[in-house]
Formats: structure tokens, sequence, C-alpha cells
């Protein structure tokens, strides 16, 4: 019958294959992302875009780095920040 | 020597398997919640760290300084005159006058992002075309001619139609003619955009022809970005000057520790934590002080015993940190962190075909790892320690 420890070893040589796959999946499509990259730069340029379009609920979550800190509370006197996204994004440096 | 050394840390591999397995219901549930908040927070470092370094390579393009007019603390149409105003700055290369803002669809309650810019003004304008999927950039003087992004494009259902009407403020419709589509691959960027020429964006929000709603300028020697934005900021003090710095620094900050969401994936795992830490550092069950008693009258030293708790507590730890990470890695690589996608998205209509690749800094790593399976480590050892140090005969209540 088998160790314990040689079952244990051959379950965590099993992970190690599993995060190796991962790692070649995740190099994979980086490899994808990057040949998008030049395409994505030249729209970056040629129309000036300073922010990132991944939450378009609220003018301060899809254009942060252009957005007054302020923004959030800006709706009326009192306003408290409302939107979801708003929980994910830290306040922007100024 | 050092292959009996070898066999006896085996034999007592062998044993701590064989104790964790004795109570595999305790240990499985102590793996499942350890892995799970491990994933937690592993999930929201790979998503911020994708995140924020996708916004590092893209916003190398950004404007170098963009000028906002700022009247009663809010953003406000910017005079073309002052435009010209900052032409006798030296070091400026071109300023270009941009007209944008959101419109908001009432049909799908989508927010749409209108851009009216003249993209052979910009730096690097002339290649734009090759950004697109289909179709062409709208050229001067074409009235109602306008690109969309892949969003946009499925928000509006506008894969077999090129007519579609957007209203004015004044509630008149403009029609609008789709002359292009940009690519999917752009769409972290241009997903929501509706890109027009500059007088096509004033038509739409009925913005006076003197007005935009802000400057870009491109710098002819980018280290003196921040001298000639100091000369923007005293020549128009009615104005606020953002830099492509401020710009990259805004998003290697905002995905941080201080947002809302990474508090409570933080708080939740050393809430979890505390937990654990307390059950085990109150002592340990009755049974397990019985069988280190038990060990130790079968002539088991006191370094053997915690040897044991030692391995077991690697074992479940080094586990749990492996599965968490698995995991996490395959969530934002295979299923593009969907259980943080409701959060970021909001009440977002319009979201972007969003693909990350996981990223996780050596430090992070390291991080994670001291928060999670060095406590685990201590808090396992330390009362196993405080036991065997515990003559066997009085353990056994003898």
């Amino acid at each position: 019958m088998m160790r314990p420890s040689a079952l244990f070893a051959l379950c965590l040589a099993l992970l190690c294959l599993l995060a190796v796959l991962l790692l070649a999946q995740g190099q994979r499509l980086r490899h994808r992302e990057n040949a998008a990259l030049g395409r994505l730069l030249v729209a970056t340029s040629a129309l000036g875009l300073t922010d990132l379009a991944l939450s378009t609920e609220a003018r301060y979550t899809r254009h942060p780095a252009v957005s007054d800190p302020m923004a959030p509370f800006m709706d009326h006197p009192g306003a408290i920040e409302h939107f979801p996204s708003g929980v994910f994004w830290a306040p922007p440096p100024r | 020597m050092a292959k009996r050394g070898i066999e006896k840390q085996l034999n007592i591999l062998d044993y701590a398997l064989s104790s964790l397995w004795r109570r595999r219901t305790k240990n499985l549930s102590i793996l499942l919640v350890f892995s799970a908040v491990i994933f937690l927070v592993a999930s929201f470092l790979m998503v911020s760290k994708a995140l924020s370094d996708r916004a590092g390579q893209l916003l190398v393009a950004a404007p170098e300084i963009t000028v906002q007019r700022m009247s009663a603390g809010r953003q406000e149409a910017i005079p073309l005159a002052h435009g010209e105003r900052l032409q006798g700055i030296f070091g400026i290369r071109r300023v270009v006058p941009r007209v944008w803002g959101y419109y908001f669809d009432e049909v799908t309650g989508a927010n749409f992002t209108v851009l009216g810019v003249d993209p052979l003004q910009m730096p690097g304008g002339d290649g734009l075309a090759t950004a697109l999927a289909r179709g062409r950039l709208p050229e001067e003087g074409e009235a109602g001619m306008v690109v969309v992004g892949q969003g946009v494009v499925e928000t509006l259902a506008l894969e077999n139609r090129q007519l579609f009407s957007l209203f004015r403020p004044d509630l008149s419709l403009k029609t609008l003619t789709v002359s292009g589509e940009f690519a999917k691959e752009t769409g972290i960027m241009t997903a929501d955009l509706l890109l027009m020429h500059p007088a096509e964006a004033r038509d739409l929000f009925l913005i006076a022809p003197g007005f935009a709603t802000d400057l870009c300028i491109s710098v002819a020697n980018s280290r003196e970005i921040e001298t000639i934005a100091r000369k923007i900021a005293e020549l128009l003090p009615d104005c606020r000057v953002l830099t492509r710095p401020q710009i990259q620094k805004t998003y290697q900050v905002v995905f941080g520790w201080r947002s809302g969401f990474a508090s409570i994936c933080l708080l939740s795992a050393v809430a979890a934590f505390i937990i654990l830490a307390w059950d085990k550092a109150s002592g340990l069950a009755p049974e397990e002080r019985r069988e280190i008693a038990i060990l130790k009258v079968l002539g088991w030293e006191t370094a053997d015993v915690l040897a044991v708790r030692f391995w077991e507590a690697c074992l479940v730890s080094g586990l749990a940190f492996l599965l968490g990470m698995l995991s996490a890695f395959a969530h934002v690589l295979f299923f593009s962190a969907f259980l943080f996608r409701p959060i970021l998205l909001g009440w977002s209509v319009l979201a972007p075909g969003l693909s990350l690749v996981p990223a996780l800094a050596l430090g992070d790593f390291l991080l994670l790892a001291a928060f999670t399976v060095l406590p685990y480590l201590a808090a396992t050892v330390i009362p196993a320690w405080r036991s065997a140090t515990v003559p066997a005969d009085s353990a056994l209540g003898g």
C-alpha cells in the first residue's frame, strides 16, 4: 500500500502541474493582449483618452482620472456617494 | 545520518497525514474556509494588479496635459480663446480642443461617452484607422457620421443597421450614421465611445461654437510637462491642469487597499483568522491533549510532538494557500473575476468585454503568505508546545 506521504506528494505534483498549465494559459493570453497593444495605444493617443472604460454607470467611475474628487458628492448639498462601483475605487490622489 | 533524519521526518509526515485524516471533517472545513479567505484576497489583488498594469501600459499614450475650466467647483465649457492664449507658452506643440460628454440612453439605460475630436490634429491620429474593425473615420464636413465602440453596437443593436438617433437637450432628434466600428480588442478604452467631429458633438449637446469641453495639449519635450503645466495654471487661474503623470498615478492608486471593497475582503480575512487563531490558541481539545500524552508515554520527545503539529499546520496552510491561489488565478483568467464584476460594473448597462491576465507582484505574494500561513503556523504550534511540555501523567489525569 502507498505511504500517506507518497500519496500526498502525488496530489501536490498534480496541483503543481495544474499551476503550470494555468500559468501557461495566462502567458498565452498575455501574448494575445500584447499583440493588441499597438491598436490600443494608437486609439489612446489619437483620441486623447485618459481612462479605462470599466464602469460606465457614473462619470467619476468612467473617468476617475479627470473627475473632481468631489464629483461623487455633487448631486445636491449633503449628497452621499451611492453608485455601487464606487466601493471598488479608492479616491484618486490630488 | 542525513538519510535517517529524512526517514524520521517522512515517518512523522506519515503520522501527521494520518492524524489529519482521522479528524478529516474538522480539517477539511478549516482547509475550505482557509482556501476561501485566500481566494478572496488573492483574487482582489490579482484583479487590481491586472487592471493597474493594463492602465500603466495604455496611459503612456494619454494626453500630456489636459486643461479643464472650473466654475463653482464644477467643470464648465472652456472658451476656445483660452487655447489661443496658451499658444504663446514656449514648449507647447499643439492645443487641441475636444468636445465630449455623456449621453444617457433612456431606452437601454446605458451611458455613452460622446467624444468630438479631430484625430488628425492629435498625436498619432493619422494611424487611428488601424484601431477600427470596419468602416472609416468621419471626414471633416461630413454631417452626422460617427464611429462607435463595440459596447455601443451591442447596446443599440447596430449589427444590421447604420442609422440611429439621439436626443439633443431640447429633445429634438439628431440622426447619426455609423461610419465605422472600433475593434473589439480596443474595448477596454473604446467600448462606450461615440466618436464624431467636434462640430457634430457641439450640435448634439447644444454647446456654443466658441467653446469646448477641455483642451488637450501636446508638448515638444515630455520632461517639460510639469513646467508647462505650472505656466498654464498661472496663465489660466480658473482652470484645472491635469498632467499625464497625474493620470497615470490615479490608476496606480484607485484600485488600492483604501477602496471599500478591498477593506471588506481584508476585514473578512482578518476576522476569519482571529476566530481561527482564538480557537487554536485557547488550547487543544481533550482528545488532542490525551494523544500527545500517550505519544510521550510511548517515548516521543517534545521536539517530535512539535514536529508532528508543525507538519500538520504546514500541510493545512500550505495546501490551503496553493488551492486559494490556484482558484483565484482561474477565477480571474477564465471567468474574468465574475465574483467582482457586479461590484466593478455596478449599475452599468454597457460593459466592456473585459479579459484580464492575472498578475501578482512577488511582494503581494509574500504579504499574502505572511498574513495567512504564518499566523496559522504560530496559532497551531504554540498550544501544542504548551501541551507537550506538560508531564504525560498529569495530562492523562494520573
